[in-house]
């Protein structure tokens, strides 16, 4: 039996119930669209968070206080739990050998004045390789000067929004600024960065750490920042300043270093097993669906009960029965597939286009997985109905019993 | 009788025995039958009578329980279904009382289907068609739907499709049951006209006036052939 033949008994058989047939059409179809959607929402999520982490340097090595257990919970409290100091940075620095640059990185929250004006902002201390290690840019001025961590100049360096309420417009280098009651001259702002991590560096200040421990009063920094001369040495990095820490440290490991390749591949496993949650919820429809192909492929076979009989009456094989029906429920599946690609594809274009900061796109990896699942569903479900076709009796097919 | 090579049907001590609950149901009972090619062949009887059966044996559309049976010199009675299919659809044309033409298809396609499932080109197989259709008389008629056929016309697109393969043998079930008279003497006239052409011919009646036409009449009751 040629292939043509047999498309279009199938075609021709399909068009007759234009209801059901749209109908059945329409759940598969549905069931594709929700793949689909749900799919790229979960891409788009891991897309999102991917970007925020290629924004903090591929070769950084984080240093926080306190011994993260593997259980997970709080760095813990109490008087093993040694500070961080500017000492640990320079000697991090100084004894690791494929480390490039070490910024310290002490936090702290105050009210920066200018004339009438006030806003509440984060109070980053730090030094000059901040700037390079957390990939900022400068958009006047300059950056923190470098020099001995220990001293510092009453200097900032603000963030793009904060220069842009605090100055409306007004040239802020050069200008004094008031800090928690300290004063501060402006030398420099920021490029725009956006929120990196958690961090909205449009947002905040920058001045000289020493200044930020004294004016805090804090005795140890919030972070230290490792770069690692490159992303390969960054497992060898991660040793390195791990010996120099612990020595430090009386032999204890009262810190954590943080990679971001680890948070990265931590926060892809969780999205991507959201995503494949969702996905399988979504494919759940496309079950339905496909029980919706065995029911109306059996009320098609015993409404057709007589055709088959004169089918084999006039000679056709088991297989072929097989085959006329097997093909009229793969179309269905395939036609509901591919409505359900063009409308999910035309929902996430929109989407995207109106939410331009989520990086929704369609992903031709899913769009076919989800195109060959459909087919699947309408072979699998389509086989038993069809099967109960080929195996009916001619002659008692023929008198319309079966 | 016929000489061997001239015979085209031979049941010898057919049975045909189909076990309904309990108890066993003899549809044909030790039926023995040759039936040469070219002959016209009409079968008779009460219902019930193993008619319908024999016609079914005879079409390969059911196998023997016991005994043999040799259609155009090949015993057909242990074959597999698959080739009982060949069987029909190269030896076998089938007509039917309710014409069992497919609804949704024109005259052509209908008459088109044995060919579609013995893989005839699409080419040979419109020619085919045409002659086929030309032959009952349905050259103006081919486009249309069998809901826009009258009965008579209907009967005749299911000869052209029967006859479309060239079978050897044409069996067919009442074919004017559920026609008028006039109408029913034209198709008993064009099955005729098939029959003096060569074509063996097979037919179960009720009618006597049918079966008047026929050179032979075959009496069933209780599953065997009773007179001739």
């Amino acid at each position: 039996m040629r292939r043509p033949d047999l498309i279009q008994l199938a075609f021709e058989s399909l068009r007759l119930h234009r209801l059901r047939t749209g109908l059945t059409l329409g759940a598969i179809a549905i069931g594709v669209t929700a793949v689909l959607l749900l799919t790229a929402l979960g891409d788009a999520a891991k897309g999102y968070v991917v970007k925020e982490f290629a924004g903090v340097g591929t070769n950084l090595v984080i240093v926080v206080p306190g011994k993260v257990e593997t259980s997970g919970g709080m760095p813990a409290f109490g008087g093993s739990t040694r500070d961080l100091t500017l000492e640990d940075c320079d000697a991090v620095l100084r004894q690791s050998s494929v480390v490039r640059q070490v910024a310290p990185f002490s936090l702290g929250a105050g009210a920066i004045e200018y004339g009438e004006k006030s806003r509440d902002v984060r109070v980053i201390g730090t030094t000059a390789p901040f700037l390079d290690v957390r990939k900022l840019t400068i958009s006047s001025g300059q950056f923190l000067p470098p020099g001995d961590p220990r001293q510092g100049d009453r200097v900032v360096v603000l963030g793009q929004k904060v220069a842009r309420e605090l100055f409306q417009g007004e040239n802020p280098l050069g200008r004094l600024v008031r800090i928690a009651q300290w004063r501060f001259r402006v030398i420099g702002v920021l490029g725009p960065k956006g929120t990196s991590i958690g961090i909205d560096y449009d947002d905040l200040i920058l001045i000289p750490v020493s200044v930020g421990l004294k004016m805090f009063n804090q005795t140890g920094l919030f972070r230290i920042m490792v770069e690692a001369a490159s992303p390969e040495a960054v497992p060898m990095a991660l040793e390195q300043v791990k010996a120099v820490l612990i020595a430090r440290h009386d032999d204890d490991e009262d810190f954590t270093l943080i990679t971001q390749d680890a948070m990265l591949k931590t926060f892809s496993a969780v999205i991507d097993a959201l995503t494949a949650g969702l996905a399988g919820i979504a494919a759940i429809s496309l079950a339905v669906a496909g029980i919706g192909i065995m029911n109306v492929m059996l009320v098609s076979v015993s409404e057709r009960t007589g055709e088959v009989g004169l089918l084999k009456a006039l000679g056709a094989r088991r297989r072929q029965i097989l085959d006329v029906f097997l093909v009229e429920a793969m179309m269905l599946s395939t036609a509901g597939a591919a409505v359900g690609v063009a409308v999910g594809v035309i929902v996430i274009l929109i989407a995207a286009g109106i939410w331009t900061f989520i990086p929704l796109k369609p992903s031709p990896g899913w769009i076919a997985l989800v195109i060959t699942l459909a087919v699947v569903a309408g072979v699998s479900f389509g086989l038993m109905p069809a099967r109960r076709a080929a195996r009916l009796d001619a002659a008692e097919a023929l008198r319309g019993r079966h | 009788m016929s000489t061997q090579n001239g015979i085209v049907i031979r049941l010898d001590h057919v049975s045909r025995v189909y076990q309904v609950g309990e108890s066993e149901v003899r549809a044909l009972d030790d039926v023995s039958l040759d039936i040469a090619a070219g002959e016209f062949a009409a079968i008779m009887g009460p219902s019930g009578s193993g008619k319908s059966t024999m016609l079914n044996v005879l079409g390969c559309l059911d196998t023997p329980t016991s005994g043999s049976y040799v259609l155009d010199g090949e015993p057909v009675e242990k074959l597999s279904e698959d080739r009982l299919a060949e069987v029909r659809q190269k030896k076998i044309g089938f007509i039917f009382q309710a014409y069992h033409l497919v609804g949704r298809m024109t005259a052509m396609r209908n008459v088109e289907l044995p060919m579609i499932f013995a893989g005839v080109e699409p080419r040979v197989r419109r020619d085919k068609v045409r002659a086929a259709l030309e032959a009952v008389g349905l050259a103006r008629r081919m486009t249309h739907r069998p809901d826009q056929l009258s009965g008579g016309e209907r009967q005749r697109v299911a000869i052209a499709r029967a006859m479309v393969m060239e079978p050897r043998i044409l069996l067919a079930d009442e074919p004017t049951g559920n026609l008028d008279t006039r109408s029913g003497e034209e198709i008993v006239a064009l099955l005729e006209r098939l029959n003096a052409a060569g074509l063996t011919l097979v037919l179960v009646t009720h009618d006597p006036r049918v079966a008047e036409h026929s050179r032979r009449v075959l009496r069933m009751r209780d599953g065997r052939i009773v007179t001739e």
